[in-house]
């Protein structure tokens, strides 16, 4: 096993891919991001703050630029958000696999056998899960309109909503400044329920 | 009549005598610890970078032989019917630790992409948990009348927390780890001071204050410098990317305040509370003293232990900033080790 893993840290004999001439147009550095708008009486004008998060790997991005390195940054080399989907399945089969050993157990143990406890437990059960699902609105999701940044997204809806928010794609570039591009859609996207 | 007074004269006297306040070494314990904890936070929390290289510097090698030393002192000779916890155990040790290492010393390299290296962390984060919950597990098995199978359920709670924010979990493991020491010295006076008992409990209830205050003091300061790659990693490895709302200055106070006390904890008071702590103390070791024990493989591992001591010292005082990076890597085996005899004292 120290062996296998040695050779893991090692990257035992393969070899590293030899690096290709890059083509114009030069791969972007993207960075998944999400942006959340709101529309406020109090505000004068648009702003995009960057949280701190996003500025690292955005500084980094930098530092390559500044030695000429056009290539795709490290930072987001394979990251495909895979993980954020299994991020969420192993994660709930986890919580599932606490629900069912701790069930399990307590109505296994001595303290189960004594009815008043076992309702007061299965009460608590039931109002944690309840007041979870409330807080976290179960699925019901807000107004398709504002759950994508379109060019929907200052249409009388949202603004009524008083916000939106939706998935972005984070670049840099040498110049230009920040910049927000929305994609011009007619109709509202269909529904994801 | 006449005889009776006397005699509850005698007794009255008696009663004052009980009355009257006693200072017993319980009494300096708790005057020592919540000084040395306040005049701890007041210098750390004024100089926080500086306090942690110091600290780190001074005890970090010292606390990692005394750990060593406790659990050599409390490793029996035969397992006999723990064997299957002990193996378990440090079967665990060595191959989360390998793990670890392996984890560590390759994110870096070309191959590893961002989704893997992060799946594969919480990989290694899901055999830690389960791991732990085997030994509370095994350990349930060996007490009379009790079914500690619970881990199970409280094991799966804590991986399916580590895989939804894993840079929490990362962070916890950070700040909690102090703890573990304090909850070692608890079960070991419980066993060999138990006079002292009451005492600690009260001086364990005094850092939740003294940690308030230093929030309290500290939320609204400005952020510590991270200009150099030393105090960049100082201030990363107390969580300022994972809390960037929070001052550097009060995590960094709050980490090294808390080490500071696992470092005290380590090298001042287990070896006052249990006399087989004691570095120098050889005879009082099953391993050592045993007829079946292995008393050169000890005193062996033990100079080697001293000598790792000083090549740290030698290594921080030569590029601290490498040392200190790969010390927080190998000491990960120390963090892993402590699970298995402290779940074993439970």
């Amino acid at each position: 096993m120290l062996i296998a893993m040695t050779s893991l840290t090692a990257l035992a004999d393969v070899p590293r891919p030899k690096p290709k001439p890059t083509e114009t147009p030069k791969q972007a550095n993207v960075i998944d991001g999400r942006l959340n708008i709101y529309i406020k009486k109090d505000a004068t004008e648009a702003r995009l703050v960057i949280s701190q998060d996003l500025i690292k790997p955005l500084r980094a991005q930098l530092d390559e630029m500044d030695n000429d390195n056009d290539a795709a940054g490290s930072l987001t080399k394979g990251d495909s958000g895979i993980f954020g989907r299994v991020q969420t399945i192993v994660s709930g089969a986890f919580l599932s696999l606490a629900i069912v050993f701790g069930g399990v157990w307590f109505f296994r143990s001595k303290r189960a056998a004594d009815t008043r406890v076992k309702t007061v437990v299965m009460m608590i059960a039931v109002a944690g899960v309840a007041s979870t699902a409330t807080y976290v609105f179960a699925n019901a999701g807000p107004p398709t309109t504002i759950r994508s940044i379109t060019g929907k997204i200052f249409s009388e809806p949202v603004r009524n909503y008083g916000y939106a928010f939706g998935k972005i794609k984070i670049e840099t570039a040498k110049d230009g400044g920040v910049t927000l591009i929305v994609p011009d859609v007619q109709d509202a996207p269909k529904s994801e329920e | 009549m006449c005889r009776t007074l006397p005699r509850a004269k005698s007794n009255a006297l008696q009663e004052i005598r009980h009355l009257r306040p006693e200072l017993t070494s319980a009494h300096y314990l708790v005057a020592a610890f919540v000084s040395a904890c306040a005049l701890a936070a007041v210098l750390i929390g004024s100089a926080p970078l500086a306090a942690s290289i110091a600290t780190i510097f001074l005890f970090a090698g010292v606390h990692n032989f005394m750990e060593f030393r406790y659990f050599v002192a409390r490793m029996p000779v035969r397992w006999g019917r723990s064997r299957l916890y002990y193996s378990v155990g440090i079967g665990g040790v060595i191959v989360l630790a390998v793990c670890y290492l392996t984890l560590y010393f390759a994110s870096g390299k070309w191959m590893w992409s961002a989704d893997s290296w992060a799946a594969l962390t919480a990989a290694w984060d899901t055999a830690f948990v389960l791991w732990v919950g085997m030994l509370f597990y095994l350990r349930g098995r060996q007490r009379p009348r009790s079914d500690w199978s619970w881990a199970f359920a409280v094991v799966f709670l804590i991986a399916a927390l580590a895989w939804a924010a894993p840079q929490y979990w990362s962070l916890s493991l950070v700040y909690l780890h102090p703890f573990v020491a304090m909850w070692f010295l608890e079960r070991q006076i419980r066993r060999t001071k138990p006079e002292w008992l009451r005492a600690y409990h009260a001086c364990l209830a005094t850092i939740p204050v003294i940690l308030i205050a230093i929030w309290f003091a500290l939320a609204r300061t400005p952020d510590l410098p991270s200009d150099t790659n030393l105090f960049w990693r100082i201030t990363q490895h107390a969580g300022s990317e994972i809390l960037p709302g929070v001052s550097s200055r009060l995590l960094v106070t709050t980490h090294v305040f808390l080490e500071s006390i696992h470092y005290f904890v380590w090298i001042l008071l287990i070896p006052l509370v249990d006399r087989r702590a004691i570095p120098w103390r050889l005879s009082e070791i099953p391993l050592f003293a045993n007829a079946k024990g292995a008393p050169k493989l000890l005193v062996a591992s033990i100079v080697v232990s001293l000598l790792i001591v000083a090549v740290l010292w030698g290594g921080f005082a030569l590029d601290y900033t490498t040392t200190r990076d790969l010390y927080f890597a190998f000491a990960i085996g120390h963090v892993l080790a402590e699970f298995p005899f402290l779940v074993k004292m439970l």
